[in-house]
């Protein structure tokens, strides 16, 4: 893997609405809330398409489990063979950066990195490193544009600017809207926009499974760019709700393993 | 006693502290029931070619064929990786097989064991670690992969998980397997020829062991660490002086020697930024009386990484002081054949092991970059020795064409002064390469 990345709590906080007032930042919350779970084991699916329909497919294995205030996520590419095995763990902290580490089988070596790319491409796909992490909500500002009909449901429509250049540079885009469906607060779409304010990318998310009392999961996502037709669905094949690893395997040196 | 007991006690907690169910995560790509045994295989294929150097047209031109498997049972594996290639290297025609790496091992929460041909990497920069005494290169299997020059040790590993944050780690290599650099192949005049090298006797006390801490703190990870045993990386010594009338004729033999090291290292990140650094402290015994063991010498190495404009940088700075220095006599033994020529080879000596100067001074410089959604990466790597004024330069490029084939192309060019260890290996080592790789 080349991606210097942040992962993941995959599918699980891709979403994130944005806010301007007190209300629009209270829905996002809870909307961030409804995924955020405290341990599960997944294996998933990336599926790069270019606009010539041309498939590459990525095959990852991801835990994830809450200790403290921290989650830590370790994932590691099943397939293909030439990215097998590599690795990449986060340690998410709730107000403060990611830690990072990443283990390149070529390289023998598990290395730190740091998360000052969230804006790039996430293994080649149209999702973002900050796509595939958790987002922090005081990154941004939020406002209730309007209600609106998506897949008939009734959505509030909330944009999300952030609350800086320096993180709309590291995040790669000026603002979000996100519709949240005023039913369930489940986030069914982001719509992202350039620094000339013009749409660039869709983000779907579909199938919303309950794995918890309260605590949801999607079980896949799609990308979509739409200044250049490049599409990516993230699908999780199984999922396992909670974990029995113990903070041992949520280590740099388990990355290697 | 109480020792042992503790001893005993934290190995089979060590155990007990696994005995929890596989998750989904640990068998992704093994059996779903943990209790049978679960094969796991993938492979590649490849052709290579490296060559254009000023002494050889097709310096390594090979064809391989590699397999990689993982044979495992609950928390016990065996893994293979086996290589067969066959080609012409410098002109000389092979068909090999090689163990790139075959263990058994035990992993679980709390505690690692590895015994068999393994390769083993320490220190955190970025190809230059003076912590790193236990893995033997062959610096002259020319590819486009660096992984290729890593050869494996046999060992026993293990791997203490103290806590989540500390690990120890225990390596004894009980035979010694040194580095394979082709000085036969450089044009050190026609008097001089290598003959077979002196390999240290099997036996326990010639054996090798290395011991580490490892520390993953929020703020920074770092280690401290400990070998002692035979440098992969040896010297040459004089064997043989023969004379017919006024033409000598010398032969040398490589010679390894023992050495203990103390070591550290870190990792710190600041912002966007990452700061390393690595230091040893090896210490050499009888250099005065043996021209192929180092003075001992402490090896220091810090550099920083950032990304500027999407491009990964690594600068570094590599840095070496020789302890118990003496300056080579300029021109030493005037009137005696004999010491002319230990001291031209003490010199070659020095130049191996960066002790020509009492400080050694040199830069890395390290830029890679991704381009069309990661399909296409494009690296360089330069190297300035301040103090012997040798550089190389090794840029490559490589193109994902589809996610099972793989092709590389670049070059590697390296000078210095005249009689300098980089003059004589750029008219073996310069070249360009190409490699095209098929992987399942």
């Amino acid at each position: 893997m080349k991606s210097t990345t942040l992962f993941i709590l995959i599918f699980t906080m891709c979403h994130i609405p944005v806010l301007y007032s007190q209300d629009a930042k209270e829905i996002s919350e809870k909307s961030l809330e409804l995924t955020r779970v405290d341990a599960m084991e997944m294996i998933s699916t990336l599926t790069i398409m270019d606009a010539k329909g041309n498939e590459r497919v990525r095959q990852t294995t991801t835990a994830s489990k809450k200790f403290g205030e921290t989650t830590k996520i370790i994932t590691k590419f099943i397939s293909p063979a030439d990215v097998k095995g590599t690795g990449l763990l986060v340690y998410d902290h709730k107000n403060q950066d990611d830690d990072m580490w990443i283990y390149l089988p070529a390289l023998r070596k598990t290395r730190r990195i740091v998360s000052s790319e969230k804006g790039k491409s996430f293994m080649g796909s149209e999702f973002s490193n900050a796509d595939m992490s958790a987002p922090k909500l005081d990154d941004y500002n939020y406002k209730i544009l309007g209600e609106t009909i998506y897949e008939d449901k009734n959505c509030w429509q909330i944009e999300a600017t952030s609350v800086n250049d320096q993180v709309a540079d590291d995040l790669g885009f000026s603002k979000k809207v996100s519709y949240v469906d005023k039913a369930g607060y489940f986030t069914y779409k982001n719509i992202f926009y350039d620094f000339d304010d013009e749409i660039f990318k869709e983000i779907l998310l579909r199938d919303y499974e309950e794995i918890d009392d309260g605590k949801y999961m999607v079980r896949q996502m799609e990308a979509i760019n739409l200044q250049n037709d490049r599409k990516s669905v993230m699908t999780i094949d199984k999922l396992q709700k909670g974990s029995d690893l113990t903070e041992n395997s949520f280590t740099p040196a388990a990355l290697e393993k | 006693m109480t020792f042992r007991i503790i001893l005993l006690a934290a190995f089979f907690s060590a155990f007990i502290g696994n005995m929890h169910a596989q998750s989904l995560f640990e068998n992704a790509s093994e059996a779903t029931d943990s209790n049978k045994l679960a094969i796991d295989f993938n492979g590649y294929g490849r052709g290579s070619a490296y060559g254009g150097s000023e002494n050889y047209n097709y310096s390594s031109v090979f064809a391989e064929f590699g397999i990689q498997g993982t044979l495992s049972k609950k928390k016990a594996f065996l893994f293979t990786d086996l290589r067969f290639r066959a080609g012409t290297q410098f002109d000389s025609l092979y068909a090999r097989f090689q163990l790139k790496e075959t263990y058994v091992g035990y992993q679980s929460d709390k505690i690692d064991i590895y015994f068999g041909a393994k390769i083993v990497s320490w220190g955190r920069m970025d190809g230059f670690n003076p912590t790193d005494n236990i893995t033997p290169y062959d610096y002259f299997f020319l590819s486009a992969d660096p992984d290729d020059q890593k050869l494996p040790n046999m060992l026993l590993q293990t791997k203490w998980y103290i806590t989540p944050k500390i690990d120890f780690e225990l390596v004894l290599i009980p035979i010694y397997r040194p580095s394979i650099y082709r000085y036969d192949l450089f044009d050190l005049g026609e008097y001089t020829s290598f003959t077979n090298p002196t390999i240290p006797e099997i036996t326990f006390n010639n054996g090798s062991v290395g011991t580490r801490f490892n520390f993953n703190l929020r703020k920074a990870g770092f280690s401290i660490s400990y070998f002692h045993g035979f440098d992969p990386y040896y010297g040459f010594n004089l064997y043989n002086i023969s004379w017919e009338g006024f033409v000598p004729s010398i032969e040398l033999t490589s010679q390894p020697y023992k050495k203990s090291t103390v070591g550290a290292d870190f990792s710190v990140p600041l912002s966007s930024w990452i700061i390393r650094g690595e230091v040893a402290y090896n210490m050499t015994y009888d250099y005065a009386e043996n021209m192929y063991i180092p003075n001992p010498c402490i090896e220091y190495v810090t550099g920083v990484e950032h990304q500027f404009w999407g491009i990964t940088t690594i600068l570094q700075y590599i840095g070496q002081y020789t302890l118990d220095f003496t300056p080579l006599n300029e021109q030493p033994g005037q009137g005696n054949p004999n010491e002319m020529i230990i001291a031209e080879l003490t010199e070659f000596n020095r130049k191996i092991f960066n002790q020509q100067q009492e400080t050694n001074h040199a830069l890395s410089l390290s830029l890679t970059r991704s381009f069309a959604y990661e399909k296409i990466n494009i690296e360089a790597m330069g190297y300035y020795n301040i103090t012997s004024e040798e550089w190389f330069i090794r840029p490559k490029l490589s193109w994902d064409i589809t996610d099972h084939l793989e092709t590389s192309i670049g070059g590697f060019y390296s000078t210095g002064p005249d009689g300098s260890i980089f003059s004589y290996a750029s008219k073996v080592l310069n070249g360009a390469f190409v490699e095209l790789r098929v992987s399942f």
